[in-house]
């Protein structure tokens, strides 16, 4: 297994070998998981795992191998330095990060989850069986209780150490309920801490699987639509945030591009982007990169102020790196992601506010909508009618469609029920009109 | 604590990937991996562990032992009986013409510019170019006595280009993959096929939304491939009927479709989604799934196919993480009706065009894809083109008003990633007609 001692030995060997600078990502983590299937539990998992991703850099080009294998540790860091040698210089890099100020960040590590013990695991995921059949009719199909650790070392030739620590647990579970007709539900839940409230999370997917049955059908209409944050966390990530990349700005693949300083949303409507926010799934000291971690506006009371960079696309415009390198592992170079996303709204009782509409929880086929123009056709789930600030039906099947840039200005209203679905924190957003076709 | 079964698989890869981004060699990166998935089967449950270090593979299975064990006495779970298997024997595999790596590294990128200056077409703005190779070695045993190891490669490219015009964005691509060596760029000219998508991202700058609504449709042999693995090919995966989550649930030797319709999972072609045993150590052989409209068979794992009935053999994983029923190549077998004959019978209607990708919901039997682009058909001819247009609606309904198969079968390479883990698969289907299908679109 490498360990992080390797790291120093493949960032010398990438230096020796030519490189005019040098990186070595370190991760290793342990993750014990459980599979449910219907109402047992099928398969208890521990994985533990380790590597490093290697970037050399010769004039200005970037070469990059990765390796689990102690023994090619030295063949990845050549293969890396001959990849850069191999591409054309690129006068657009700047420089691998080299400040070594890096902020606090609480929260993201707890010891109890680092040790948690196969016994407790069962507990969590046997909590989330028991809450779904609480509800009468309702049964689970399939789950997952995940409980992770990970350490992670940057080093690189500019003299940047900086170590990581993190834990965190995942939870979901999917509900059915066989009446007439099969209705399924999912619910999950993610955090730092082991604080979610298992039975609790088996009871909401299987009420809402409940909840759904005996949908009617809607008549095709250009009607207000809120998404329930799972489904405007899919939304948003899918066809929005792309756009708030500097990466695809810079590529010309953002409809953003250009608009910096434009008023794009409602003046209610603040978008903010930050890797030190507390217990947040995406703070750490450091991005991917060895960035310090900091908070950006995106969009303030409406405003284009920022977009998101790594240290590639800052250089490229001269300016100081959002700390919004992303990696999804040791195997790949840092992309530019997000890393806790809040969307932020005046909240209030929307439901309760809308007179007629839809509400939608969950959507299907988000991530194959156009991501540069904004165009989507999803399909919502576990929908409802709204009438007179009360939902009236489950409503079957519903199409929505739309321009994402042009349906953000449209955004009139937020819930109460700000969540956490993965790295974007959002609530239920009002879409003061939509296309819906049932 | 000795289990009741154990299987080992162990993976070692190397691999390489350029990433050319606008005319310019973005990227170039190398990976070298090894590791083992071991699996232990206690009762009803299973234990199961990763280790990237092959000399700790005693103490992985004593490990997964040990979870699956804890697991059963938690929470007992009926007892799983694997469906028996023969010795597998490894028949008919690929032979590579020309080894990836002998090729220069200068000559690829030399290749994968000439590719992009095909796909750079006036008001074509941005482009990217991808190119991939890896080699895999995979070794399986088994606490019955399976010793089986392989060696494969696999080669492919992808090309995508966005047109601009007035602020508008528009995208196509295309990519090719397959198990063979680098002779895939003889197989296919990818110069041609990076000026159509060049060409066709800027067609679409002209192309109008789709206006939503219940239309008779084409689809063709890409969507329709991607029809018959989503929406069809999910639903018979045996995972699914037994979690009670397929609208195929129950329907063995029933009609479920047209009785034009024949579709079939063969993981014994040499295509992307090819391989010569499971993740469990079973040999491949090809499935029908539907013959003439009667749903034949399920697909299964060792576990499914012990509670099921049936024949194991689609059990398959991302590397070294633990097997999950899966496709292999999957498709609508040809027909006899010809693409002019087809637009002669619907006279009106829309002829949707590749997938940008789907979802469905195997239990309640919804789908919804987007196409990359369609056109409207009036009179029995095509006219105007479509963008931002996509289908969904009912499997089974679909699968009824299938009125027309085509006999110009044609194979896409794909990923799938169900369980969270991304395979090679390959869909094909030849033009497919639909007598009455949801069409969605913001026009």
């Amino acid at each position: 297994m490498i360990n992080p001692g390797d790291a120093g030995q493949a960032l010398r060997h990438a230096m020796k070998s030519g490189a005019e600078e040098a990186e070595v990502f370190f991760l290793e983590g342990r993750t014990v998981s459980i599979d449910i299937k219907g109402t047992s539990i099928e398969l208890a998992r521990e994985n533990i795992a380790s590597g490093v991703g290697i970037r050399a850099v010769v004039r200005g080009a970037v070469g990059f191998a990765s390796t689990n294998i102690p023994a090619k540790m030295k063949k990845a860091a050549e293969y890396a330095v001959k990849a850069a040698k191999v591409r054309a210089s690129d006068p657009e890099w700047k420089s691998l990060p080299d400040t070594k100020e890096f902020p606090a960040v609480e929260g993201i590590y707890d010891d109890e989850v680092a040790n948690i013990g196969l016994e407790t695991c069962l507990d969590c995921a046997v909590a989330m069986i028991s809450g779904v059949s609480e509800k009468k009719g309702a049964y689970p199909t399939s789950g997952s209780f995940s409980c992770s650790r990970s350490k992670q070392l940057i080093l690189n030739s500019h003299g940047v150490e900086i170590k990581d620590e993190e834990t965190g647990v995942e939870a979901a579970i999917e509900a059915a309920v066989s009446g007439n007709e099969l209705s399924t539900a999912l619910d999950f839940s993610v955090s730092r801490h082991n604080d979610i409230d298992f039975r609790e999370l088996g009871a909401s997917a299987a009420g809402l699987a409940v909840s759904s049955q005996g949908g009617k059908r809607f008549e095709a209409a250009d009607v207000p639509v809120i998404l329930k944050p799972m489904a405007a966390a899919d939304l948003l990530e899918n066809v929005f945030l792309p756009s708030l990349s500097a990466e695809n700005v810079q590529k010309a693949r953002s409809a953003l591009s250009g608009r910096m300083g434009e008023e794009i949303a409602p003046a209610e409507l603040c978008i903010i982007d930050d890797g030190t926010l507390r217990s947040g799934m995406g703070s750490s000291r450091a991005d991917d990169e060895g960035t310090p971690s900091q908070r950006t506006e995106l969009v303030s009371r409406g405003v284009l102020k920022n977009f998101l960079h790594n240290s590639y696309t800052a250089g490229k415009y001269g300016i100081a790196s959002t700390g919004n390198g992303v990696r999804l592992s040791y195997l790949t170079t840092p992309a530019v992601g997000i890393r806790n996303l809040m969307v932020e709204y005046t909240e209030s009782d929307i439901i309760a506010e809308t007179s007629r509409g839809v509400v939608v929880n969950t959507l299907i086929g988000a991530h194959t909508a156009n991501a540069i123009s904004g165009d989507f056709s999803v399909e919502g789930r576990n929908a409802f009618y709204i009438k007179n600030g009360e939902l009236v039906n489950p409503i079957k099947s519903v199409m929505l469609s739309g321009n994402i840039f042009d349906l953000v200005k449209k955004i009139d209203g937020a819930g109460k029920d700000k969540k956490a679905v993965g790295n974007i924190i959002t609530p239920s957003l009002r879409f003061g009109n939509m296309r819906v076709l049932g | 604590m000795k289990p009741d079964f154990y299987d080992v698989s162990e993976m070692e890869l190397t691999g390489s990937t350029f990433i050319l981004d606008n005319g310019k060699l973005e990227e170039i990166s190398g990976t070298f991996s090894a590791g083992a998935g071991i699996r232990a089967l206690a009762g009803g449950a299973w234990g199961f562990t990763i280790t990237e270090d092959t000399g700790e593979i005693r103490k992985a299975i004593e490990h997964a032992s040990l979870l699956a064990a804890r697991t059963q006495e938690r929470t007992p779970r009926e007892k799983v009986t694997l469906a028996p298997v023969k010795k597998p024997h490894l028949r008919n595999l690929p032979v590579v013409k020309k080894d990836p790596l002998d090729v220069p590294v200068e000559d690829k990128i030399e290749l994968l510019k000439d590719i992009e200056k095909a796909l750079r077409i006036k008001e074509v703005n941005s482009t990217s170019v991808t190119y991939s190779e890896i080699k895999a070695r995979v070794h399986y045993s088994s606490s019955e006595g399976v010793d089986c190891e392989y060696k494969s490669v696999r080669v492919g490219f992808a090309v995508s280009a966005v047109a601009q015009r007035n602020g508008t964005y528009q995208a196509d691509r295309e990519s090719r993959f397959s198990v063979c060596g680098f002779e895939l760029f003889d197989r296919y000219d990818a110069r041609e096929i990076a000026s159509e998508v060049g060409g066709r991202a800027v067609a679409l700058l002209d192309a109008k939304a789709a206006k939503g609504g219940e239309f008779p449709v084409i689809l063709d042999p890409e969507l329709a491939g991607v029809f018959i693995h989503e929406a069809v090919g999910h639903a018979v995966e045996a995972d699914h009927v037994l979690e009670g989550n397929s609208i195929l649930s129950g329907k063995i030797n029933t009609q479920v479709g047209s009785p034009l319709l024949t579709a079939i999972d063969d993981p014994t072609l040499h295509e992307y989604g090819y391989y010569p045993i499971d993740s469990e150590g079973v040999e491949s052989r090809p499935r029908v799934l539907i013959e003439n409209g009667v749903l034949k068979s399920y697909l299964h794992s060792r576990e499914t196919a012990g509670k099921l009935g049936g024949e194991p053999g689609n059990a398959r994983a991302q590397s070294y993480s633990k097997p999950v029923v899966r496709m292999s190549n999957t498709f609508i077998a040809n027909g006899s009706s010809t693409f002019d004959e087809m637009l002669l019978e619907i006279r009106d209607g829309v002829y949707l065009i590749g997938s940008r990708g789907g979802q469905v919901n195997p239990g309640e039997g919804i789908f919804q894809f987007n196409a990359k682009r369609g056109y409207m058909i009036e009179n029995g001819k095509i006219a105007a083109p479509l963008r931002d247009v996509s289908l969904s609606g009912s499997t089974l309904e679909i699968l009824h008003n299938v009125t027309m198969v085509g006999n110009d079968m044609g194979l896409h390479s794909g990923r799938c990633g169900k369980a969270g883990q991304l395979v090679p698969v390959t869909d094909g289907a030849p033009h497919v007609l639909v007598s009455r299908a949801m069409v969605g679109g913001s026009g």
